[in-house]
């Protein structure tokens, strides 16, 4: 089955035969995430890198934001079994519009927001494929583990 | 590859945008009219009725008992929202098919037309911002340039592509150098061929380059399309190939934070845009 994630979203699944995809990242960042052994993964589509900018809406949504989103993506995973030694993560999106710079530059601080996340809690990512001007789509085959990358008018790359 | 002058000649392919939205405009412009004038107009035209009726009845609005008529909806919803929804009905005419050389699929030019004309509006809302008629129809109607270019220079997105990934330059200033003309300003130029307002028009044509054009309002739309950009909404081979001007930002007197806050309610009221987005 193909699973969407849209904007602010995230999809889990242990069930071989589906196929997890979120389309056209921009400044969000798409993670994907998967455990060979236990065949578990799952993808998180966020759009904003702190949830302490409206604590309220991260509630109601946790998957706004970098640091609510993330670690619910994990732990969703390991609900169905997965392990974090064994997870492989792909990194996809976090663009920027031209000549954008400091704080209104999204994309980086969604960039920056999961490195400190992810440094902290001694997770590596196994691919990134980050910044830049394009718009990304990843996607996740649940029974290989296949990620694959795809960016608009450019073709599409498997990791 | 198509000249520019051919070019500007497919603006009659698209489907006319009807008379009765241009009387539309003028009279919400108009201080002198009233309310009545406006519904008046509407209420005479049944196909728009029929439409203004369902897009009032959907999700989007999720009202807790059923419109049936004109005046019912203006007395609901206000005449702000009604004007802006037969205006989202006449922009769909020409949206609605897919853009392969942007790379987008069929209705996501539109669901970015959509989504960066209501984004407009909350802008111009923060920013206590006048005319927001005026900017909710430009900012729909903004890309219908990449429509013609799409329909009639498709042999020429590569090249575009290209040429802005080689050079480093936005995918506008990549049409302007393969094509000679950029959507942006075919877009000035079949508002212009559909008897808009000059001050409609020029809104489409700098939305790209609001530097180009004074008072805030083209402004707004840049920052929504932007917003949007990031968003990924819409967003199809050009990518955010766009320029981002921080000053204009400042100027207006948006914030990074207000940014992520509309991009926050935004993301919160998707399923209803969609309601809208497929109302018809």
């Amino acid at each position: 089955m193909n699973i969407v994630v849209g904007i602010s979203d995230m999809k889990v699944s242990g069930t071989s035969g589906d196929n997890i995809i979120t389309y056209s990242l921009g400044s969000c960042i798409g993670v994907a995430i998967y455990d060979p052994l236990a065949k578990v993964g799952g993808i998180l589509h966020y759009m904003l890198p702190e949830s302490s900018l409206d604590k309220e809406k991260a509630e109601r949504n946790p998957f706004m934001f970098a640091d609510t989103g993330i670690p619910t993506l994990f732990k969703s995973a390991y609900a169905l079994g997965a392990k974090k030694q064994r997870m492989k993560v792909v990194i996809a999106g976090g663009a920027q519009i031209l000549d954008q710079k400091g704080f209104f530059n999204i994309g980086k601080r969604n960039h920056m927001a999961l490195r400190k996340l992810f440094f902290r809690n001694n997770v590596m990512s196994t691919y990134e494929d980050v910044g830049g001007s394009v718009n990304r789509t990843i996607r996740l085959d649940i029974s290989t583990g296949e990620v694959s990358i795809k960016i608009s008018g450019n073709g599409e790359i498997k990791i | 590859m198509k000249s520019v002058e051919s070019l500007i000649s497919e603006i009659k392919n698209l489907k006319p945008f009807p008379k009765i939205a241009q009387q539309l405009l003028e009279r919400i412009e108009d201080p002198n009219s009233s309310s009545e004038d406006i519904a008046e107009l509407i209420l005479y035209d049944p196909a728009i009725t029929a439409n203004l009726l369902r897009v009032c009845n959907s999700a989007f609005f999720s009202l807790p008992r059923k419109i049936e008529s004109v005046h019912e909806a203006v007395n609901i919803l206000g005449m702000n929202h009604i004007v802006d929804l037969v205006m989202v009905k006449f922009g769909s005419e020409n949206f609605k098919t897919s853009q392969e050389g942007y790379g987008l699929h069929e209705g996501e030019l539109w669901r970015h037309a959509v989504s960066s004309a209501l984004i407009s509006k909350d802008l111009a809302a923060r920013m206590k911002i006048e005319g927001a008629h005026s900017i909710f129809t430009a900012s729909l109607l903004k890309d219908l340039g990449k429509v013609v270019l799409d329909r009639f220079a498709a042999n020429a997105f590569e090249k575009i592509y290209n040429t802005a990934k080689n050079k480093g330059i936005s995918f506008r200033d990549a049409e302007k150098a393969i094509i000679g003309i950029d959507h942006a300003e075919i877009a000035g130029l079949i508002a212009e061929s559909w008897g808009f307002p000059p001050k409609l028009v020029k809104m489409i044509r700098n939305h790209h380059s609001p530097k180009d054009c004074e008072g805030p309002e083209a402004a707004i739309i840049y920052m929504a399309d932007c917003i949007c950009m990031m968003m990924g909404i819409g967003v199809g081979a050009d990518g955010l190939s766009y320029y981002f001007y921080e000053d204009i930002a400042r100027d207006l007197g948006i914030t990074p934070d207000v940014i992520q806050e509309i991009m926050v309610d935004f993301s919160i009221g998707m399923q209803k845009v969609e309601s809208l987005i497929g109302a018809d």
